[in-house]
């Protein structure tokens, strides 16, 4: 049983997505609409997992990610309608767990938050596919600092993902144990999400803000 | 600030700016003036005059009065400059010269280029009768003065037509603008809905799941809609592949692809899209309907590579060199034509009961990336 906080501005989804983890033996705290209504529930409650929705009234959901920080216990995991796969990408860069759409049926929504709950990064191909675009992005850029790069392993695992093998698949194809599977793809969306805050906090310095992150 | 609000301040200024024409000449030539008390009334008339009639101008806009008694103050000091600026030993006096076009342009901007004619012509005309008749000077006056009104009352309506026809395109720039806007927010909202549905639908079961799959289908296609939409902008001569691919995502077909544009000559980009639209074809007259496939779209300098993938029966290993030895992979041409005539490359690559993988990588320049294929991956 994981406790939970539902993140939504629509107050239909808020109750179907509460009922169906409910029903399957979770516990939600608290369904908000708002952005900073959400950053406060989140705070004061504490769950273990928050389920958020990207486009909030008052903040966008990269900015709720951003608002509770790197140290915060509670783990996100993004759920998006909007198919705008930037934001989807800057979100989880941003700290989210992982990402699913909203038309995902109840059974993958549960076991999602069940794996977000437990630790582990929830890939679909499609987020997939975009962490592997962001990786070459990066590399193609030539920034002067430097790039986060994918091993050889690790681009191989995150490919098999994006053409949407399961982890158990993966594992008999490249004859590796399921752990292992998972251990890469956790890595490869953890460097990019450190490279992500080495950046927001060499842009903080070049530009003189200080504490703000 | 308004053309016409521009000229009519640029027309104060001239007005002023004109008076010293009379006011040099009568100096100069003082001495010899017939009159030279009243010629430096009139002058401190025409002076007070322009003055007062700027501020009107300026502050009132063109009344229709201000613009006959403007008129008709000109006509009156051309009359009286032409008796009491008489010159001693001179047929025709001193002018009041450029001052006199303030009136007609007055007209030609209020009304323009038909009243500015008229206006000019009446000035004019009484210029010339009461300063002796047509002779060289009064004859160049009169034409100046009309083409004046002429040419100052067209390009006066040329400005304001230019000034209407850029407000109407800045509205309808910011009514396009709202349209944009007022659109995603209603796309967003109604993909929430349609996305709710099917998943309710599924949850149901039955004739529900049935709308469920309906209300799918129609978020997939919409979305797609709006976001090829938003791919079509930035793109001279390019497409972006994820746009073209979009329309086939649905329930049973997963797209994978960077999240920002993946760019190819709109030719190749076109091609592609068709190899992968005879792939998915393939697909589904190959396999069982319950087969999904997933679409991979990979992006680095040199090429751009798309990998279709489903989850079939696949293919015996032999089967396939047999039916092209027989000439029955009509599909499977159709995918290796086009990529190849893009210089690209197409690896198939099948095990019984674990599916099918098509990957066609297409260069970003033709015939670069010969050879390195599958280097690296």
């Amino acid at each position: 049983m994981a406790t939970l906080i539902v993140v939504d501005d629509h107050p239909i989804w808020r109750e179907a997505i509460s009922r169906d983890l409910t029903e399957a033996g979770h516990r939600v705290l608290a369904s908000v609409g708002e952005g900073r209504a959400a950053l406060a529930a989140i705070r004061r409650m504490g769950p273990e997992v928050a389920i958020l929705d990207m486009q909030l009234p008052d903040l966008s959901g990269v900015e709720v990610l951003r608002g509770l920080g790197e140290d915060c216990p509670t783990k996100v995991l993004v759920l998006s309608a909007s198919g705008e796969s930037a934001d989807v990408l800057e979100a989880v860069k941003s700290g989210a767990r992982g990402y699913l759409v909203k038309s995902a049926s109840a059974p993958e929504l549960v076991e999602a938050v069940e794996r977000v709950a437990a630790g582990d990064a929830v890939f679909t191909p499609g987020l997939a596919g975009m962490v592997l675009g962001e990786y070459r992005r990066l590399a193609n850029a030539e920034a002067p600092e430097g790039h986060p790069s994918l091993s050889e392993r690790e681009t191989e695992v995150l490919r098999l993902v994006a053409k949407g093998l399961t982890y158990k698949e993966i594992a008999a194809r490249l004859y590796l144990s399921h752990r292992t599977v998972q251990n890469h793809v956790q890595r490869t969306l953890s460097k990019l999400q450190l490279h992500n805050r080495a950046q927001l906090v060499r842009y903080a310095i070049e530009h003189g803000i200080d504490g703000g992150i | 600030m308004g053309i016409q609000t521009q000229l009519r301040r640029a027309i104060a200024v001239f007005r002023f700016a004109a008076l010293g024409y009379p006011v040099v000449l009568c100096a100069l030539m003082f001495d010899s003036l017939a009159r030279p008390a009243l010629a430096f009334l009139l002058v401190a008339a025409i002076a007070a005059w322009t003055g007062s009639v700027g501020y009107l101008y300026t502050h009132r806009g063109y009344r229709p009065a201000l613009l006959y008694i403007d008129l008709a103050v000109t006509v009156a000091a051309v009359i009286a400059s032409a008796w009491v600026f008489a010159v001693e030993g001179r047929t025709t006096p001193v002018s009041v010269g450029p001052w006199l076009a303030g009136a007609v342009l007055a007209w030609a901007v209020a009304r323009g280029r038909r009243s500015g004619v008229v206006a000019g012509a009446i000035v004019a005309g009484v210029g010339t009768v009461f300063r002796g008749g047509v002779s060289e000077n009064t004859f160049s006056e009169a034409v100046l003065l009309v083409l004046t009104g002429l040419m100052v009352g067209h390009l006066t309506r040329l400005g304001v037509e230019a000034e209407e026809r850029l407000g109407q395109a800045a509205a309808r720039n910011a009514a396009a603008r709202e349209r944009e806007r007022l659109a995603r927010d209603i796309h967003d909202s109604v993909l929430q809905v349609l996305a709710l549905v099917q998943r309710r639908g599924n949850a149901i079961g039955g004739e529900a799941a049935e709308l469920g799959r309906l209300a799918g289908e129609q978020e997939a296609s919409l979305r797609s809609l709006i976001t090829s939409e938003s791919y079509r902008h930035p793109l001279d001569g390019q497409r972006d592949v994820r746009g073209l691919l979009g329309r086939h995502s649905a329930d049973a077909v997963t797209i994978a692809a960077p999240a920002v544009p993946v760019r190819l000559p709109a030719h190749a980009a076109h091609q592609l899209a068709a190899a992968v639209a005879s792939a998915l074809d393939n697909v589904r007259d190959h396999c069982p309907p319950s087969t999904r496939v997933w679409l991979l779209v990979e992006d680095d300098a040199e090429s751009v590579t798309v990998t279709v993938r489903d989850n079939g029966p696949g293919i015996e290993p032999g089967r396939l060199a047999e039916a092209e030895a027989e000439g029955r992979l009509g599909v499977a041409q159709s995918i290796e034509g086009r990529v190849t005539e893009l210089g690209g490359k197409v690896a198939v690559e099948s095990v019984p009961g674990q599916g099918t993988e098509v990957e066609m990588r297409v260069p970003r320049s033709r015939g670069r990336t010969d050879g390195d294929a599958h280097s690296g991956r």
